[in-house]
């Protein structure tokens, strides 16, 4: 059977300095194992981008003047799109807003993908010192463990529950539904672009945890300190006092807190604090 | 007032059968308020294209592997990329040299790995090593190439080493924000020292690499490399090599022959990919 995905976009993107305004319509085909995707000719989607332009100049100013000595931004990347799609005649549309931040102090670098966690992360990294070991007894920060969730697919502990987040519609144009995640085939398609062909993936996966209560005492990992590998985080550590690199292996998880953020990793994942 | 336009023709083939077919083209206007980027079509490149691509097909026809062929025609020439995996190993090639390059994947591949890489206990390799088939391109890539695209300061090397690596703002696709980037790397020696270790490493393919500008620290994954002793040739297993510039710069200590090209340099950085074609003789490190 073929089926034909068709989308159209503006997307206005603030990279370290240049703005940047792409609009863009394509059609992707799928017939049986053959893919085939290229531009097609229509008119433009959606707002101008000059409302977008303005709104993501606007953010990029706000997190510039965030940043204050000894930290310095190493990469600021903001973007802000608009999309209408078309399955088979099913249409949707829908917007996204992104965030992509490096910050740096001495020879380490945090990595932020969320305004709300700029505060936080700065603080810590310039009070940072030296590497230590991770302590024994340790909370992740959302924005770590949103970033854990996917390594964690298939790998959950026992006392771990993966669920899909209801919400929004696929790659394919299938509403986005509740479901465990345990094993594969994953009932849904990621199509983040109408150049890549759709695979199925869990979307907006969310962590539950029997134990919800969090010890607020234990010092918090506040921002990963490089691309996650299988289960092993490079963090910052803060205690109140110190902050301090350190690799944590995630053997074991104690609690998840019930209240979670979105973070744009893997098909998109909540982070909610985390005790190890 | 900037002008960039381009158009791309891929194709992905998997044992002599198209899995894959993509057309991408569009333009971008540069000026003082940035950039304004849109899918629009330019014939002359779409059609330029098209026929690197039947060159790009007639060269990949007899390949029994995955293939991705790549044409690409921008403003100022065309370009036409043959990306071969076999065995989970790959290269990077061109129409000219597909056949030459695929015969030379698929001896490196046809080996099976026997020895663990203990070897290279932390990314530091305990035996001297032997860079082949250009492969010290990629060390010099990392290590001069991307420290000059982050304008850091140039650092002592041999003096009987020269590397040629201009650099130029390029980019990937019409969507992206031009960066400053290496267009190739080639190395030349001159008188260098080269005895050849009879206990050695001899490495054949990369992986990839990078280089981590805060530490100056180069990382590259060794995808294929044989441990030499005497008579003896066994496969390693594939393995890191983690130093900083520095270390390199003080790591080589001769070279041999004429500058060999190395087949295959894509490399990305923001998230652009770009191709960049690299070359260097027979090169000896030891770490120490």
């Amino acid at each position: 059977m073929t089926e034909t995905y068709r989308k159209r976009g503006t997307v206005v993107r603030w990279e370290n300095g240049t703005l940047v305004r792409v609009t863009e319509n394509g059609v992707a085909i799928e017939d049986g194992n053959f893919f085939s995707c290229e531009p097609e000719r229509r008119l433009p989607a959606g707002r101008s981008a000059d409302i977008l332009s303005a709104a993501v100049q606007q953010r990029a100013r706000t997190i510039i003047s965030m940043i204050e000595p000894p930290i310095t931004i190493e990469r600021l990347v903001l973007s802000h799109g608009i999309a209408e799609h078309d399955f088979n005649g099913r249409t949707w549309s829908d917007e996204a807003q992104r965030l992509h931040l490096s910050l740096i102090h001495k020879n380490i670098r945090a990595l932020v993908d969320s305004i709300d966690d700029i505060p936080r992360v700065a603080d810590a990294l310039a009070r940072c010192d030296g590497e230590r070991d991770a302590p024994a007894r340790l909370r992740l920060a959302p924005c770590v463990t949103a970033a854990l969730v996917p390594s964690l697919i298939g790998l959950a502990p026992p006392n771990i529950e993966l669920w899909q987040t209801a919400g929004g519609i696929d790659g394919k144009g299938n509403a986005i539904e509740a479901v465990r995640i345990e094993r594969e085939p994953w009932p849904n398609w990621y199509r983040p672009s109408y150049r890549v062909r759709p695979i199925r993936m869990p979307l907006d996966v969310r962590i539950r945890c029997e134990v919800i209560a969090i010890e607020r005492d234990r010092p918090l990992a506040v921002a990963l300190l490089a691309p996650i590998d299988g289960l092993t985080l490079r963090v910052l550590v803060d205690d109140g006092e110190r902050a301090w690199p350190a690799t944590v292996r995630v053997t074991r998880i104690d609690a998840v807190a019930d209240e979670a953020v979105w973070y744009p990793y893997g098909g998109g994942s909540f982070g909610a604090e985390m005790m190890l | 007032m900037i002008r960039f336009a381009i158009a791309t023709r891929d194709e992905l083939w998997l044992r002599g059968r198209r899995i894959e077919s993509r057309l991408s083209h569009g333009e971008a206007i540069e000026d003082e308020h940035g950039i304004i980027a849109s899918d629009a079509r330019d014939d002359a490149l779409v059609d330029a294209c098209a026929r690197e691509l039947e060159r790009l097909r007639d060269a990949a026809s007899s390949i029994d592997a995955r293939v991705r062929l790549v044409a690409e025609a921008r403003l100022d020439g065309t370009s036409a990329t043959i990306t071969i995996a076999l065995g989970g190993i790959s290269i990077v090639t061109t129409p000219e040299h597909a056949a030459q390059d695929y015969e030379m994947l698929r001896a490196v591949a046809k080996r099976r790995a026997d020895v663990p890489s203990a070897l290279v206990a932390g990314g530091t390799p305990a035996l001297p090593i032997v860079w082949r088939n250009g492969s010290a391109a990629l060390l010099l890539h990392e290590a001069i190439g991307h420290a000059a695209e982050h304008e850091h300061e140039p650092i002592a090397w041999p003096s009987w080493l020269d590397v040629d690596v201009p650099l130029a703002m390029r980019r990937a696709t019409f969507r992206d924000v031009p960066l400053r980037r290496m267009t190739h790397v080639v190395a030349r020696q001159h008188d260098a020292p080269f005895e050849l270790p009879p206990r050695r490493i001899e490495v054949l393919l990369i992986a990839g690499g990078a280089y981590e500008p805060l530490t100056h620290e180069v990382l590259l994954r060794v995808a294929a490399a044989d441990l030499i002793d005497g008579n003896e040739t066994r496969r390693l297993a594939p393995f890191d090599i983690r130093a900083t510039r520095e270390e390199i710069a003080r790591s080589l200590t001769g070279a041999e022959g004429e500058t060999i090209r190395y087949p295959g340099v894509v490399c990305s950085r923001e998230g652009q990919e770009l191709v960049v074609p690299s070359a260097a003789p027979v090169m000896i490190t030891v770490f120490r």
